[in-house]
């Protein structure tokens, strides 16, 4: 492999970390409504909630990838590779984060709450300065997880033309025959890349369990 | 119900089961600080004392299930010795001894996948090699002596805790242990459900089997067993008879113990 | 045309799908249960090369273990068919999936169960196979099937590799229509059907093992 190739392929870093930072701030932001929903009141609501999650985790990522980026056009809506690998594994990534959340607002005892509203807070303060505190700390380790998970799923846009890690390397294989050599160095760039999250996720972990004395 | 052969001049003052200045230590601290016993065959020991003693450790070095420092273990012909002079006994050596003996645990440790008949017989097909109708032909005789006949079908989370280890004893006894070690069997159990641990207990020792056990049921002590051992930080700070242990203490440390426990 | 007049012609392709999950896990599994035992091995060579397997095969997208298989072989002069290269990326990710699934279940069997079982002089090998895998393997069904329906839906990326599983056949027949969105739904509602009963399947198997323990 030569140095004009490693640059390129090293180009695709680029393309894979926007995708998955992009579509997880989007499922962070997305989950949280889809998650609160869910423990509505109102059946109807809950059933429809339910519903949209398991439809979307019923059907793989790159079904969903296709449909929005070769089928919506039919329906006049047209997006760009990037956006829409980032839209489709977006919304994916709100059905699990919802998911997410949703274990760590069960994990709050109901005292929180019941105090709060016994010392006068209003819900939003409540939500606010009591209960997501809390919730983020219970769930960091599992979203970062979820977010190596990501990492590897942002491989799916190579499958529509985006040139991020694994569409580069398909590319220079096509172009030099050389596929070892470029397969397994992006692999080696994926495992790079998520060893650093990997690492935090640990060390989250050990510390949120050390301090609230969790086995 | 069968009685227990004493082996051939064992009556005499020769141990049958003899535990070598056991001694087990984890870093600086010495759990059990060179702990030795021995039983005659038929006698029944009782090691008392507070928690945190090193009773359940030194109980689980006999047994090799907690590998000792140094120390050496001999049950009837069979003995295995570990320390720094010692070559690490094999896997061999170690499940021949412990063929021979038979331990109850605290939390009982039933197979929770095996029916009480099968959690019996389990053992005596793998270890004894014997076959499946002979073995259960055994089994379904044990539960009957712990009173248990009815339950061989039925799988251990359907037993109250007190009937999890009657079959437990059933279990150890069906290999023909030459002794039983009881590593506070009666810990987990409600008081009036231990009971009937211990009246099985008790007819055990009466049909003459060596019975090591570790506990803190006072009355079991004195009444039962022909040797009271208490141990503090490691060590044996006072062994002998019942009577002179339990109602007349040498030692200042047993005082403390047996008045703490016995509430005088 | 209606999405539903495309579902027969996805048939092949759910085949060649089923196939492709069934030969993996099949073989996946196994391999997982052998390299699960291989990481707590007191060699430490072994112990490297399972850890090594182990974490490869869940480091690395399925995608790009595809792409080494089918695409890099070759470079060694080695060529094996899109069903074969599928086989194995597939077979291998499945191994290390299920190698720590398998792990965490025989770490979940009590220490009591061991020791009863050493106390009463059975041998590793007898105390493994009779006491500790079967708690284990009961532990371990219900993850290990969400495991196998994941894997079905996995199969999906084998696309890139032009194996006629759904997605191809989606794609062929997409182009000819030129009816992307119809064609797509309809593999989607291939998907969801073999996937929905199947979650349900593993739920119920849940409830059923968790009765006796």
């Amino acid at each position: 492999m030569n140095t004009q190739s490693l640059v390129y392929l090293l180009g695709g870093v680029v393309g894979t970390l926007v995708i998955t930072g992009a579509a997880f701030a989007i499922g962070a932001v997305l989950g949280a409504p889809v998650a609160w929903a869910q423990r509505s009141r109102f059946f109807p609501v809950r059933a429809l909630i339910r519903t949209y999650v398991e439809i979307i985790r019923a059907v793989p990522p790159l079904v969903w990838i296709f449909v929005v980026f070769f089928g919506l056009p039919e329906v006049g809506v047209s997006l760009q590779p990037l956006t829409a690998a980032i839209v489709t594994l977006g919304v994916i990534a709100s059905s699990y984060l919802a998911e997410i959340y949703r274990g760590g607002l069960a994990a709050i005892h109901r005292g929180q709450w019941e105090a709060c509203a016994a010392l006068g807070m209003s819900g939003l303060d409540t939500a606010r300065h009591v209960v997501a505190p809390q919730v983020l700390r219970v769930i960091l380790p599992t979203a970062a997880t979820y977010l190596i998970g990501l990492l590897k799923d942002s491989a799916l846009a190579s499958a529509i033309g985006v040139a991020e890690i694994a569409f580069r390397a398909n590319a220079e294989t096509q172009r030099t025959g050389l596929g070892l050599t470029f397969f397994v160095a992006a692999g080696v760039l994926y495992v790079l890349l998520s060893l650093p999250l990997a690492a935090m996720s640990r060390r989250l972990d050990s510390r949120i369990r050390a301090r609230y004395a969790m086995t | 119900m069968d009685k227990y052969d004493t082996p051939q001049g064992s009556a005499g003052p020769a141990a049958f089961v003899r535990a070598a200045n056991i001694v087990k230590a984890y870093g600086d601290h010495r759990a059990v600080d060179d702990v030795s016993m021995d039983l005659k065959a038929g006698e029944v020991v009782s090691i008392i004392g507070p928690s945190g003693a090193g009773k359940s450790t030194f109980l689980r070095c006999l047994n090799f299930l907690e590998m000792p420092t140094a120390g050496a273990v001999t049950i009837g012909d069979r003995s295995v010795a570990v320390g720094p002079d010692h070559a690490t006994p094999s896997r061999k050596d170690l499940a021949a001894l412990r063929r021979n003996v038979g331990m109850v645990f605290q939390s009982f440790n039933l197979f929770p996948h095996l029916t009480a008949l099968r959690n019996i017989s389990l053992p005596q097909e793998r270890v004894l090699g014997r076959s499946r109708q002979e073995a259960d032909e055994r089994s379904r005789a044990l539960l009957a002596r712990v009173g248990l006949k009815d339950k061989a079908d039925s799988y251990p989370s359907r037993c109250s805790g007190g009937q999890q280890q009657r079959i437990a004893i059933a279990r150890a006894l069906a290999l023909d242990p030459a002794v039983m070690l009881f590593d506070e069997p009666t810990s987990a159990l409600d008081p009036e459900v231990g009971m009937e641990v211990l009246a099985v207990m008790r007819e055990l020792a009466g049909d003459g089997m060596t019975m090591v056990v570790v506990t803190h049921e006072m009355a079991f002590a004195r009444d039962v067993s022909d040797r009271v051992v208490v141990m503090v930080d490691g060590a044996v700070v006072e062994d002998g008879s019942p009577e002179v242990v339990m109602s007349d203490p040498t030692n200042a440390r047993t005082r403390q113990f047996l008045s703490a426990v016995l509430g005088r | 045309m209606k999405w539903t007049e495309y579902l027969p012609e996805l048939a092949s392709g759910l085949g060649v799908a089923l196939r492709l999950t069934g030969l993996s896990l099949l073989l996946g599994f196994p391999l997982g249960l052998v390299l699960a035992k291989l990481t707590d091995s007191r060699v430490r060579a072994l112990r490297l090369v399972a850890v090594g397997l182990v974490e490869i095969g869940r480091g690395l997208p399925l995608l790009v273990l595809l792409y080494l298989v089918y695409q890099g072989l070759p470079q060694v002069g080695l060529t094996a068919t899109a069903m074969v290269s599928a086989v194995a990326a597939f077979t291998w990710s499945a191994a290390a999936y299920s190698a720590e699934v398998i792990r965490a279940c025989l770490v979940a069997v009590p220490v009591g169960q061991r020791e009863a079982a050493i106390a009463a002089g059975m041998s590793d090998r007898d105390t493994f196979r009779f006491v500790i895998l079967p708690q284990a393997a009961r532990l371990a069904v219900p993850p290990l099937m969400n495991l196998a329906v994941q894997w079905f839906q996995f199969t999906s990326l084998a696309y890139v590799i032009t194996l006629p599983e759904i997605m191809q056949a989606a794609y062929l027949l997409g182009t000819v229509n030129f009816d992307y969105l119809s064609v797509f739904l309809a593999a989607g509602f291939l998907y969801a059907a073999v996937t929905i009963p199947a979650s349900g399947l593993v739920s119920l198997v849940e409830k059923r093992l968790s009765r006796h323990l």
